[in-house]
């Protein structure tokens, strides 16, 4: 697939052929570093939960719907995903796919060349860094538009791209029931599946990327959207699910 | 001679370490050779893994979270009744009427969630340093299938203090289980137990958290750490010649 062009290049310290590595006794000095990470890790977390409570509300009331409800923080990317497409889509089929995609990756990169070094080769951090902002550059906009864009004629308190092409096919005269899967399904899967696509695209015309650093782009996508709309749910979603600063957003009530 | 001196010289203490402190090489090698527990290690390894920048020992830190979890987890389950609605004022009595009972299931809330960020790092380190190459490919796979138990892990446990955080966040996520295509309702009955979240739900899932799940992540984590020494211990890197273009273990990526 990808052409590798150029040699295989090492970013970190290179082994030669026949060249030996350097061995070191495990005890002490893997073990004396084991132990100290456990104790400072030990450390840490006795001082946080000596310090700080971990949450206990009412008791459960399920006539009581909190406004907003949210899932636990490594949720909240997909509850993100929630707000703009179809629910089995955002909840079911995504993370599905992102597990399985995650579980190939080795079987696309067969090349052993590479491992052991952070990055790989001198491309791997230029790549990364692109990867990260065009993701979330891309992401960003997305939700903010989704969130803010409506038309005069469009109904009431609805907003962004689905119930716009909804609206609009069904102004046309088509029947919702025909219509209303453009905007939840078909448009956010060409979007989910462009995105990387046009990602690896780039980094193969920009930086004529092996497949190796393919990868690399391709986690850095899926690493940095985890992150970014973790980050949006968390902190920036509202009463209602409403977009807002971090500074509105109140508990939920 | 000293006490100590004389204590390492009885029967009891050489039955339970078998060679003197390693302070010689071999020694250094006994010492790894004889415990079960060191003896995950080999017993040199590469100078460059050792480097904590090289792993961030983020590995090492998921099973420290998994011990401590275990730890504090067998503690509150003293404590703990997996029934609506005693189940929330076990945990009210718990902080108000056990001694170390608020630091306890603090420590297993924090650790928790300690838990899900470390081996999200560690999966996030082991792909950028290109870990999962062959022969790792399928110990990375592991891997994965350990990240989703590790998240479901801590999703089962949101909901066993049956307040309103755990009783609407699990609403929230598990609406999303449920509309599943084709299989939705079967997901749905077979997470909730019913059609909605109720006694039944409770229950499946505090066995699911105490030890359906934990075995399973026992199981794996053997694999997991089995198949680090089997398949080439910690990663390096691979010699090859710059001038060949080619991976002398691999053919190169078309």
């Amino acid at each position: 697939m990808a052409e590798t062009t150029e040699k295989y290049q090492q970013a970190g310290p290179k082994v030669q052929p026949g060249q030996k590595e350097e061995m070191v006794y495990t005890w002490p000095y893997l073990v004396s570093i084991e132990a100290i990470m456990a104790i400072m890790m030990i450390a840490a977390l006795t001082f946080m939960s000596t310090f700080i409570n971990a949450p206990l509300l009412d008791l459960a009331n399920p006539d009581k719907t909190p406004n907003p409800a949210k899932a636990p923080w490594y949720f909240l990317g997909l509850q993100e995903l929630l707000l703009h497409m179809d629910p089995a889509l955002a909840g079911v089929v995504v993370p599905t796919a992102a597990l399985i995609l995650l579980g190939m990756i080795p079987y696309f990169d067969r090349d052993r060349r590479g491992t052991g070094i952070w990055f790989s080769t001198k491309k791997g951090v230029p790549i990364t860094v692109f990867s990260a902002i065009y993701t979330a550059v891309i992401e960003i906009a997305l939700v903010v538009f989704d969130e803010f864009f409506r038309l005069p004629w469009m109904t009431e308190g609805s907003h962004g791209i689905s119930p716009f092409i909804t609206e609009g096919l069904m102004g046309m005269g088509m029947a919702r029931e025909y219509v209303s899967w453009i905007g939840q399904i078909f448009i956010p899967l060409v979007l989910m599946v462009a995105i990387p696509w046009i990602l690896v695209v780039l980094v193969k015309r920009r930086y004529k990327a092996n497949m190796r650093e393919i990868m690399i782009a391709l986690y850095s996508f899926y690493f940095t959207s985890f992150i970014v709309l973790s980050a949006i749910g968390t902190f920036f979603r509202g009463e209602s699910m409403h977009l807002m600063w971090p500074w509105e957003v109140k508990p939920p009530h | 001679m000293g006490l100590w001196a004389k204590f390492k010289n009885t029967t009891l203490y050489k039955s339970i370490y078998r060679n003197e402190y390693p302070d010689t090489p071999r020694n250094q090698v006994l010492v790894i050779l004889n415990s079960v527990v060191l003896h995950l290690h080999p017993v040199k390894l590469p100078r460059r893994a050792v480097r904590v920048s090289y792993t961030w020992g983020l590995g090492g830190l998921s099973l420290l979270m998994f011990l401590i979890l275990t730890i504090t987890g067998v503690w509150l389950m003293f404590y703990y009744v997996p029934a609506v609605p005693d189940a929330y004022f076990s945990m009210k009595l718990l902080e108000t009427n056990v001694i170390f009972g608020a630091f306890a299931r603090n420590m297993h809330r924090w650790a928790a969630h300690a838990m899900v960020i470390a081996v999200w790092l560690h999966m996030t380190r082991v792909f950028y340093t290109g870990s999962y190459k062959p022969p790792r490919e399928f110990n990375w796979v592991i891997g994965v299938v350990l990240f989703l138990i590790t998240v479901l892990l801590s999703f089962t446990g949101y909901l066993l203090p049956w307040d309103q955080l755990a009783y609407w966040a699990i609403q929230v996520g598990s609406n999303m289980a449920k509309v599943s295509p084709v299989v939705g309702t079967y997901v749905q009955m077979a997470l909730l137990g019913g059609y909605d979240i109720g006694p039944a739900t409770l229950i499946r899932w505090y066995t699911a958290h105490v030890i359906l799940l934990p075995l399973a992540a026992i199981v794996l984590m053997a694999m997991h750490f089995w198949r680090i020494r089997k398949d080439g211990g910690i990663s390096t890197p691979i010699p090859y010649d710059e001038d060949g273009e080619t991976d002398p273990l691999n053919e190169p990526a078309k």
